[in-house]
């Protein structure tokens, strides 16, 4: 980890490694009914024991354990998921412009997570639904475009093609969908928090969490992977296994991720350029790094969303509004190659 | 380690490889030569088990390669590419690390032990003050020393290397030269190396293997095979030998 040797380095590292938890305490005490770092502390101790803090009012623990936090956790969960997605994919397919929205995994994922919201009535999970789909969409991507991963405008243009295929259907569930649903999933599909519960969380937190722990052991491997397949072989790598391992952990948490809060973009293409950037190539450090930042990211976006504007905006849009153009100046200001 | 080829068999849409039978010996370099399109890459890259042979069997000191797992091929054969594509800007230790794939479970990270081979590798071939610095801020000298290193690190006995001194001048030419002629002798490695330059290929190889349209046209040691009928004969044009201070100079 020789980029780390310098100190300025290490400690922005750190600094951003612990970021997410300082963020995760403020966010919660951030939105129209504010809650002030005291508050916040009195509320958490009442909810654990009732009885200790009883001057609480009620409303205090509601907001906090039925809003706020599950919130708070679904911002940070999707951020890292999403950056860590995009980050392990530009390695494998050894393309920088690599994300999940090219190959099609976001379309998939969110036909998938419509078609049980709107017609099976969340029998089946909206994120096994999407998580199948993205699957679908994934495979399909790299079926037609062959040995895509050398070819990159091949795979494109199938990412393309599967991309629109998906939005198709996902046009026809919003056709035969009615008019309530549809007003709630044409919100969801721009990308938003607010319909975060403890019930998709419970589904989609460990979806995620197993996910993030498969793409950050392998960490290291995708260094290898990010070589040519023939140079990989040669290094000793079951290159179709690891492939296979790395796509579906990807698909996995940005199912999970996109089943709840609809399509978020440019978030898994900016954090790992970002990284990048500041730290160099190697993903033992951008996994992490990545995940840290992605989800510090989030927080702040929706921090923002809930504390400055009395109506909100969705997530999604907002993250492209504002991702895009810091991606720019800071790819101005760096004028270095950081790939 | 002496490799053998025997009965083997590939196919491009256009093109097919045939090699009946073939043997490289032990801490010798062979030089394979040929006219472009003869299939020289396409062997190494089967021996090396990059490409899937569809028939015909590899051996290294009589085991099977296609007996064993990736990762047990890895330790005995390593192929070094001619050039690499450098899309992620790696230090030249964390690349040169990557060799070390071989030995590192899929989920585990590399090692203090991984890391001082990969800076032994870097040491030998004369870059260890380079170990910081990106891939993409050397020379195209110095990056193919760096593959090179990468497959010390991998310290697989059998080394197949694809055109090393491609596109480098003289002087980089002759320092990788001397880099594999120091690999053999005191690494005992076992060398197959793929050229173009006819004059290098003698110069610098033990045993030369000449190839045409996918065939071995011959093989043999060096100073004995290397002759103006058989050049006629493998790239279809006049040439002349030519004998200056020792050294074969190709006429054409």
């Amino acid at each position: 980890m020789s980029g780390l040797k310098n100190s300025r380095s290490r400690g922005l590292a750190i600094f951003l490694l612990v970021l997410p938890l300082f963020l995760f305490l403020l966010s919660l005490t951030v939105g129209a009914y504010r809650i002030s770092p005291g508050g916040l502390f009195k509320a958490v101790l009442s909810a654990v024991a009732p009885a200790s803090h009883p001057d609480v009012p009620e409303a205090y623990r509601d907001i906090l354990l039925r809003i706020r936090l599950p919130r708070v956790l679904l911002a940070m969960a999707v951020g890292a998921a999403l950056s860590v997605s995009g980050a392990s994919l530009q390695a494998l397919f050894k393309n920088p412009l690599v994300n999940e929205y090219i190959l099609g995994i976001s379309s998939g994922a969110a036909f998938g997570a419509a078609l049980s919201l709107v017609f099976l009535g969340r029998t089946l999970p909206p994120q096994i639904a999407g998580f199948v789909f993205a699957v679908a969409a994934v495979g399909a991507v790299l079926l037609i475009s062959g040995k895509a991963e050398s070819h990159f405008i091949s795979l494109l243009l199938t990412g393309i093609i599967v991309t629109a295929f998906f939005s198709a259907l996902l046009s026809l569930v919003e056709f035969f969908a009615s008019p309530y649903v549809l007003q709630a999933l044409f919100f969801w599909l721009m990308g938003s928090l607010s319909l975060a519960s403890w019930k998709d969380l419970y589904i989609s937190l460990p979806l995620i969490a197993v996910g993030l722990l498969v793409l950050y052991l392998l960490r290291w491997r995708l260094n290898v992977l990010s070589m040519s397949d023939e140079e990989a072989r040669s290094l000793g790598v079951n290159v179709r296994r690891e492939k296979i391992l790395v796509i579906g952990a990807a698909t996995l948490i940005t199912a999970a991720a996109t089943a709840i809060v609809g399509i978020i973009g440019w978030l898994g293409f900016i954090v790992p350029h970002l990284v990048r950037m500041m730290f160099g190539a190697d993903n033992r450090r951008v996994v992490p790094l990545s995940a840290a930042l992605g989800a510090s990211l989030m927080m702040v976006a929706d921090d923002i969303i809930r504390g400055v504007s009395s109506f909100e905006i969705p997530i999604g849009i907002f993250t492209s509004l504002v991702g895009i153009p810091i991606f720019l100046i800071l790819l101005k200001k760096t004028k270095k190659v950081w790939l | 380690m002496n490799v053998r080829v025997a009965d083997l068999e590939f196919a491009y849409p256009k093109f097919s490889l045939r090699v009946k039978d073939l043997t490289f010996e032990n801490a010798k370099i062979t030089a394979i030569v040929g006219p472009n399109g003869a299939g020289k890459t396409t062997l190494l890259k089967c021996i090396g088990a990059v490409l899937p042979i569809r028939r015909g069997s590899l051996f290294i000191d009589g085991r099977d390669l296609s007996s064993l797992k990736s990762r047990e091929r890895a330790r005995l054969v390593c192929y070094v590419p001619q050039e690499h594509d450098t899309t992620f800007n790696y230090t030249v230790s964390d690349f040169v690390l990557l060799g070390r794939a071989a030995f590192i479970s899929p989920f585990a990270l590399p090692s203090r032990e991984d890391a001082s081979a990969a800076a032994e590798a870097l040491e030998f071939v004369g870059l260890a003050e380079y170990a910081d610095r990106s891939i993409s801020e050397l020379s195209s000298g110095e990056r193919r020393l760096v593959l090179i290193a990468r497959a010390l690190a991998q310290q697989s006995d059998i080394l197949l290397m694809d055109e090393p001194t491609t596109f480098l001048d003289p002087k980089h030419e002759t320092e990788i030269f001397q880099l594999v002629r120091k690999l053999a002798d005191e690494k005992t490695k076992t060398i197959l190396v793929t050229l173009h330059s006819l004059e290098m290929a003698v110069q610098h190889s033990d045993q030369m293997v000449f190839m045409k349209r996918g065939e071995v046209v011959a093989q043999g040691r060096s100073a004995e095979i290397f002759e103006d009928s058989l050049l006629e004969r493998v790239y279809d044009m006049k040439m002349k030998i030519i004998d200056w201070e020792g050294r074969k100079i190709v006429l054409r």
